[in-house]
């Protein structure tokens, strides 16, 4: 069953060097109890699209579409009603834990925030609901941890104190958004972990937003993968890793430490000056006439949705 | 609390050099180093140079004199005016209390006023309406204390009769100190909220865009929350340090106003003194005013470490 | 959400207006300085009857001395505005070198530059000031070089901070390491890429040392052969302008320090929030 169904999502930015189009047409849903991972390299629009759910863009930003949330469509709704609707029904991840938390408070008191503002709730029940969260997510003295700042913490607790702060309330989505950027591969597999034990305790759906092919095979039922703002291939990851469809797929594919790493060629697209067609035309090994001229339709091939004219 | 012990070899050295500048200038500058230091109004008229230069040790060599001067310091002897016919140090402490009454208030005024409007402003600063304030503030900001007294001065006790023209206390009864200090205060809370104002407004606008600022907005906070319960905090760290670092600024600017409103603070024994030379009084001045400026900024150093956990964590 | 737009053009267009109100009231002044011996209608030192009423033949009345205010007011732009600009130029190049030098090299010579500028923030400037004018007679070229030599330590902080930002980047350790000399990359790599801060500093700093001169020129410590707006102040107070009420005499030159100022802020502070707001952009 879908929980999330984002349809026809446009954003675009005015910037001083011009209107940068970071999410075009870009439809897919989200089932209840299913990891979805959004791969693509950076600049692609993925990040753009998990601050667009959240409703936490800059001002310059212009969205077209819908958005629907258990019905509701949260770019229609209230700022009073998206203020409830984050951390108690969606809560978000950033890349960068540390820069998350506010240094100047303990990082208890950042854990047990969401429960004072979106709950009547007492000092003790907070701080009981914290330490046992804190304990889940591998810290061995809660109490003791509860009175520590961030800037005590390595990047790493910092990270599990996040994951603790997403799981106060028990939200029905998650959002990850780079979650593995920029770490060694030790922290990548302790936050599989992780990932994995707040799947065992919430049950909750999770959009994973992330650069990293391997991390999206480990934790993902479904795998998007999006190309200068454009969704290009939406399949079962078990498919995608068997049988990439899209021409810009099996080059990912190709990067692969297991496929003997070989990064794509080309430079990815500048985001002003943008090529006409299928974005990806200019370093396709497989590009046609039409391909410069119009943006493919998406085709459904067995299961699996891609967008390109091989699959007419 | 622990406190930084490089901040305190600083403000040591800080104190060390002002203390000993004090000392070179009148020595260096030009003209007779007698009238330098006791000034005009009494050279001129008693004893021999000489004899003066004897009983002020100033025929001992510079090591001796400048040794003599820290004994001096340590017994906070600053020297003894004869304008004012009575040691320097004596008067500027019975003059200060009244410099701190205005002092005081209006700091802590000014930063209510000028900590909240700026952080208002600086979260929604493309409003058209704030934009509008910060021009007002920016204009008040603009304006000289002694200025802004001249203009309140001529408008409220000249034209409307509502406050004496004269700041000083009259029967002492706390009923009258409060109608002398008003306009004073006023003004002064005026100049400081505009300033406060102004560093507020950036130190927000710097501030909310940094990831946790948005990171609280995904945590469900309303605006209104991200700004009291996370911006403001972080975003006052530079008012404080300003505070500090300004406070010879902000005492000078309290200073004109009492000028202006002929006070019995340290503006205008200041005045006084200049008016007649009177350079004990000055040097004496200049130094417990370095002395405030030390003392005011290793209490925000403190102040910053119950704040910031960041600091007292790096000692 | 295409309200949002507007609301980011309405800004830009505002934005514009506000530096450009700021940039045209500064210029207007600079043109009154420059050009004061031509449009002022008398010698500021001429005398004619003392304390005459605004009348046709002197718009701004006359004062004790039987100067014509308006004259005087003219020739005090040109005064105010040297003081603070070759203060602010003493200032802003003494902060440069000493914020390069200690945010380029870091180390020993960083610890050393800053002990040193944080000891100066603490020296009470205005007072040190009054005592060093004083026992030196009034003398105009002096308070300039003061106030140059006690304004620079703020300059000296940003641009050591916004140094120690781009030193660390691509193109500088590029530069470095294809070995070009410390003085190629800090006159040609560094100092073209800190501008942005450097420029509306110095606006600000003349913006001060204005504020300043007209504090210390107030109390009568001004040089009495150039009559700057804060000397005018310090005779109208002193000779009875405020008691008997001669708004001519003493409302202008405040009114001329208050709009330079003001105009210097703005620009300054305008150009500080643009860099803020591009910052929070990225």
């Amino acid at each position: 069953m879908e929980i999330l169904e984002i349809q026809d999502l446009n954003v675009k930015f005015t910037t001083p060097i011009g209107e940068v189009y970071a999410v075009n047409n870009a439809s897919f849903t989200l089932n209840t109890n299913e990891t979805l991972a959004l791969v693509g390299e950076t600049g692609c629009g993925k990040s753009v699209i998990a601050n667009t759910i959240m409703r936490l863009l800059p001002q310059n930003a212009e969205i077209s579409g819908n958005i629907f949330y258990k019905g509701n469509n949260l770019l229609k709704i209230s700022d009073r009603e998206m203020e409830k609707t984050r951390q108690q029904e969606i809560a978000i991840i950033f890349q960068n834990p540390t820069l998350s938390l506010n240094p100047l408070y303990k990082i208890g008191d950042q854990i047990s925030e969401p429960l004072f503002v979106h709950k009547k709730i007492s000092k003790k029940e907070a701080f009981n609901k914290t330490t046992k969260l804190l304990k889940t997510m591998g810290f061995q003295n809660p109490s003791k941890s509860y009175e520590m700042y961030p800037h005590q913490l390595s990047g790493g607790m910092n990270q599990r104190v996040i994951l603790s702060i997403s799981l106060t309330l028990n939200p029905s989505i998650i959002i990850a958004d780079e979650p593995t950027k920029g770490l060694d591969n030790e922290l990548v597999k302790d936050i599989v972990e992780e990932f994995k034990t707040v799947n065992k305790i919430n049950n909750s759906s999770l959009l994973l937003i992330t650069h990293d092919l391997s991390l999206a095979r480990e934790l993902s039922d479904r795998i998007i993968i999006m190309y200068s703002g454009d969704i290009v291939e939406i399949t079962k990851t078990e498919s995608f890793f068997k049988n990439p469809l899209h021409p810009y797929s099996k080059i990912l594919l190709n990067s692969l430490p297991e496929r003997g790493f070989n990064p794509p060629k080309g430079n990815s697209p500048s985001m002003v000056n943008i090529p006409k067609g299928c974005k990806f035309h200019p370093r396709c090994p497989h590009k046609k006439k039409i391909c410069s001229e119009k943006i493919p339709p998406i085709y459904s091939i067995d299961g699996g949705n891609v967008r390109c004219y091989l699959f007419q | 609390m622990k406190i930084h012990s490089k901040k305190i070899a600083r403000y040591s050295i800080a104190l060390f050099v002002i203390f000993s500048l004090n000392f070179i200038i009148p020595r260096l500058m030009p003209g007779d180093p007698i009238t330098n230091l006791l000034g005009e109004d009494y050279v001129m008229t008693e004893e021999s140079l000489q004899e003066l230069r004897e009983k002020m040790g100033l025929d001992e060599s510079l090591p001796i004199q400048y040794l003599n001067y820290w004994n001096g310091v340590f017994r906070f002897d600053f020297g003894y005016s004869y304008h004012f016919k009575g040691p320097v140090s004596s008067i500027i402490l019975s003059r200060m209390k009244w410099t701190l009454m205005l002092l005081i208030p209006s700091i802590l005024f000014s930063a209510i006023l000028g900590s909240l409007m700026g952080s208002l402003s600086g979260q929604k600063s493309s409003s058209n309406s704030f934009k509008a304030l910060t021009l007002i503030e920016l204009a008040f900001y603009s304006t000289p204390t002694f200025f802004l007294s001249l203009i309140f001065l001529y408008i409220f006790s000249f034209k409307l009769g509502l406050f004496p023209i004269k700041g000083f206390y009259y029967s002492g009864g706390i009923f009258d100190i409060l109608h002398h200090f008003f306009l004073p205060i006023s003004i002064m809370t005026i100049f400081l909220t505009s300033r406060n104002y102004m560093i507020m407004r950036g130190s927000v606008i710097q501030e909310k865009s940094k990831l946790y600022v948005v990171y609280a907005k995904a945590k469900g906070l309303s605006d209104r929350q991200v700004l009291f319960k996370h911006i403001f905090k972080n975003a006052s760290l530079p008012l404080l340090t300003l505070l500090a670092l300004d406070f010879g600024f902000i005492l000078s600017g309290a200073l004109f106003i009492e000028i202006i409103f002929s006070m019995n603070g340290m503006g205008n024994l200041i005045y006084e003194a200049l008016l007649s030379r009177d350079y004990p009084v000055l040097y004496g001045s200049f130094m417990i005013i370095s002395i405030m400026a030390v003392l005011a900024n290793a209490f925000v150093d403190f102040l910053y470490g119950i704040i910031d956990p960041r600091i007292s964590d790096s000692i | 959400m295409t309200h949002h737009i507007e609301e980011l053009k309405k800004l830009a267009i505002s934005k514009l207006n506000l530096n450009s109100i700021g940039i045209i009231i500064f210029l207007l002044f600079l043109l009154i300085a420059i050009a004061a011996g031509i449009i002022s209608p008398y010698n500021p030192w001429q005398r004619f009857e003392p304390y005459t009423r605004p009348n046709s033949s002197h718009f701004l009345g006359t004062n004790d001395m039987g100067n014509d205010i308006l004259s005087e007011l003219l020739f005090g732009a040109r005064v105010s505005l040297i003081v603070g600009f070759g203060a602010s130029i003493i200032a802003t190049i003494l902060g440069v070198t000493v914020g390069i030098v200690s945010g380029y090299y870091r180390g020993m010579m960083d610890e050393i530059l800053m002990a040193i500028t944080d000891i100066y923030l603490m020296i009470p400037r205005i007072p040190l000031i009054i005592i060093l004018a004083a026992l030196m007679r009034p003398n105009f070229w002096l308070i300039m070089l003061l106030i140059g030599f006690l304004w620079w330590p703020t300059t000296a902080r940003v641009v050591r901070s916004s140094t120690m930002q781009i030193r660390d980047t691509s193109f500088i350790l590029s530069a470095k390491s294809l070995g070009f000399s410390d003085k190629h990359i800090i006159l040609s790599e560094i100092l073209p890429n800190i501008n942005h801060v450097i420029i509306p500093k110095f606006m600000l700093t003349i913006a001060s040392a204005m504020f300043s001169e007209a504090s210390i020129s107030f109390l009568g410590l001004g040089d009495p052969t150039m009559k700057s707006w804060g000397m005018m102040l310090n005779f109208a107070f002193m000779k009875g302008g405020l008691i008997n009420e001669m708004w001519w005499w003493y409302l202008p030159p405040g009114l001329c320090i208050v709009a330079v100022v003001f105009s210097l802020m703005l620009i300054g502070f305008s150009l500080e929030e643009k860099e803020n707001i591009m910052l929070g952009l990225e």
